[in-house]
């Protein structure tokens, strides 16, 4: 069961990479993310006025898993409708769940190379402190965002069964995830409803985990939803620093595991409908 | 004949555009979520006037997403379709036509400044603050026909490639950064400020938020106007050695295929 769902997950991967260039792999997969997390460093050096950027290279790395899980996950279901691969998955009487995760376990991963990539060179560019940091704390935090990502990837792929127009869609995800995640700028400047969507979003708390980790307080993590001192009901409940942070990337892991249920009950759907209408798309 | 060419191809351009998926994403929802993104990142800036680069910033990332999406990649759309040889053949000449694609691109795309300023209205009340409305309309003007000509160059460049998609998705950021879309380019480093001087689009960019901030120093003005001018006319020069440069290889080789 587990050989094959890493078989699948190696297919999966080998298909995706079956006409791979160097060329296309340096500009697109190392370059040109390295230099979108240094154009929104720059914007922010220059519009919050500081030079310690270390808030916005985490936050930008992290965004970078946006390559791999968004526009490289969310294309999987438009894939198999366009090579033919469709009527087979959803013809076979497997489970779908193992399915659709399987397709995320190497993106997943690239997404986490991407992201301490993005780290080390922010870092290195943007000269960020990492002294007294407890990087077993960076990693853990980095593997939860990913598999949060990519969860949240997968069900935008399942969202390829009912809609036509993902290029879309993925581009404007990706747009709402610079705004709502606290990447680019701290979530509590957004009104009360885009602080909600914001913690329905992937990433927000592990970035806040990740920023509270770097600045050391312990007001950070909790602020989001509710603005202002370390005096709010939340900070009291959870006054304890890295129990703050336990919870914050618990609460990631729980999104990505809603978003994954979510894209198994889009592809039932589907499938229901499929098997119902005797076609594969709903749009 | 050579300007109903233009107009209707340009026409014709404007509706196929509209009907791709990205370019309306690039046309009207990336100025929009452009804009809340540089609002809020502005915010707190001490900015006062956020038209020079939240509204200006959000509309020329937006205008440069639409020249990256189609006008750098129209001829491999073309050649994708079947339809260009039948371009290249036709008895009016292959650069007026292109030129009538990328006029008809350019000026559609002028609509992401107007929904950014739009959406900034709506969601922030920022006000349209324009302190030299006339200086802003040249350098604005200038600015068209500048953006026209580089993407006329892109797209010539791009048709010798076979990988025009990914060098299309390659080149929207870095020239929003080094071209001071967003922040001055004196936030850069001196090596890459270089590079963004013999960009023409810096000028065009700095000009136009010297319009929206009002023009104190006119001669500076004039000034940036003549190298603006003095590059547009650089790069119209490298366009037309590289049509030229492609219709003999396609001559030659008997083919509009690449290698």
């Amino acid at each position: 069961m587990i050989k094959r769902f890493f078989d699948q997950a190696y297919l999966y991967h080998k298909g995706r990479r079956a006409a791979f260039e160097a060329e296309g792999f340096v500009l697109m997969q190392i370059g040109y993310p390295l230099i979108t997390l240094i154009f929104y460093c720059l914007i922010a050096s220059y519009s919050f006025k500081t030079s310690n950027l270390t808030n916005w290279v985490i936050g930008n790395a992290f965004l970078l898993c946006t390559n791999a899980c968004i526009f490289g996950l969310g294309n999987i279901f438009v894939s198999e409708r366009y090579f033919g691969r469709l009527r087979s998955i959803i013809a076979s009487p497997c489970a779908k769940l193992p399915l659709i995760l399987a397709s995320g376990v190497f993106p997943a991963f690239f997404a986490i190379c991407a992201s301490v990539c993005g780290l080390i060179v922010g870092a290195i560019v943007f000269k960020v402190d990492f002294t007294g940091i407890n990087l077993f704390m960076v990693a853990v935090t980095i593997i939860c965002a990913m598999i949060s990502a990519t969860c949240f990837g997968l069900f935008l792929s399942s969202l390829g069964l009912i809609s036509d127009s993902m290029h879309l869609i993925l581009n404007i995800v990706s747009y709402l995830m610079m705004i709502f995640t606290g990447a680019e700028f701290p979530v509590s400047q957004l009104p009360l409803p885009g602080r909600i969507i914001s913690l329905l979003m992937p990433l927000t708390k592990t970035i806040a985990a990740m920023n509270s980790l770097f600045d050391g307080s312990s007001t950070t993590a909790m602020n989001i939803l509710f603005d202002g001192s370390s005096t709010t009901a939340m900070n009291i409940l959870f006054a304890e620093k890295s129990k703050a942070f336990w919870i914050l990337l618990i609460g990631e892991l729980a999104t990505g595991l809603i978003y994954a249920l979510l894209a198994r009950t889009v592809f039932e759907y589907a499938e229901r409908c499929a098997r119902k209408n005797g076609k594969f798309d709903l749009f | 004949m050579i300007f109903r060419v233009i107009f209707s191809t340009m026409i014709v351009q404007m509706k196929q555009s509209f009907a791709r998926p990205m370019f309306r994403f690039c046309l009207l929802a990336n100025p929009m979520l452009n804009t809340i993104l540089l609002y809020e990142m502005y915010k707190n800036s001490g900015e006062e006037n956020f038209m020079a680069y939240v509204v200006l910033g959000a509309g020329l990332m937006g205008l440069w997403g639409c020249i990256c999406f189609s006008s750098a990649g129209d001829i491999n759309r073309e050649r994708y379709s079947g339809t260009l040889s039948l371009i290249f053949v036709a008895p009016t000449s292959f650069p007026i036509i292109i030129l009538g694609k990328i006029i008809g691109n350019t000026l559609m795309s002028l609509l992401t400044l107007g929904i950014s300023l739009a959406t900034a209205k709506i969601l922030f009340g920022i006000d349209l603050v324009l302190e030299s409305p006339g200086y802003f309309l040249i350098a604005l003007l200038a600015s068209v026909i500048t953006f026209i000509v580089i993407s006329s160059v892109i797209a010539c460049l791009l048709t010798l490639s076979r990988k025009t998609e990914l060098y299309m998705n390659c080149i929207e950021i870095p020239m929003s950064l080094i071209c001071g879309f967003v922040f001055p380019v004196s936030v850069l480093a001196p090596q890459v400020r270089i590079i963004s001087y013999i960009l023409s689009p810096t000028y065009a960019v700095e000009l136009m938020r010297m319009a929206v901030w009002g023009v104190i120093d006119t001669t500076l003005f004039w000034e940036k106007m003549s190298i603006l001018i003095l590059l547009t006319i650089i790069y119209t020069l490298i366009s037309v050695f590289l049509y030229k440069k492609i219709d003999r290889r396609v001559r030659i080789a008997a083919t509009l295929e690449v290698a």
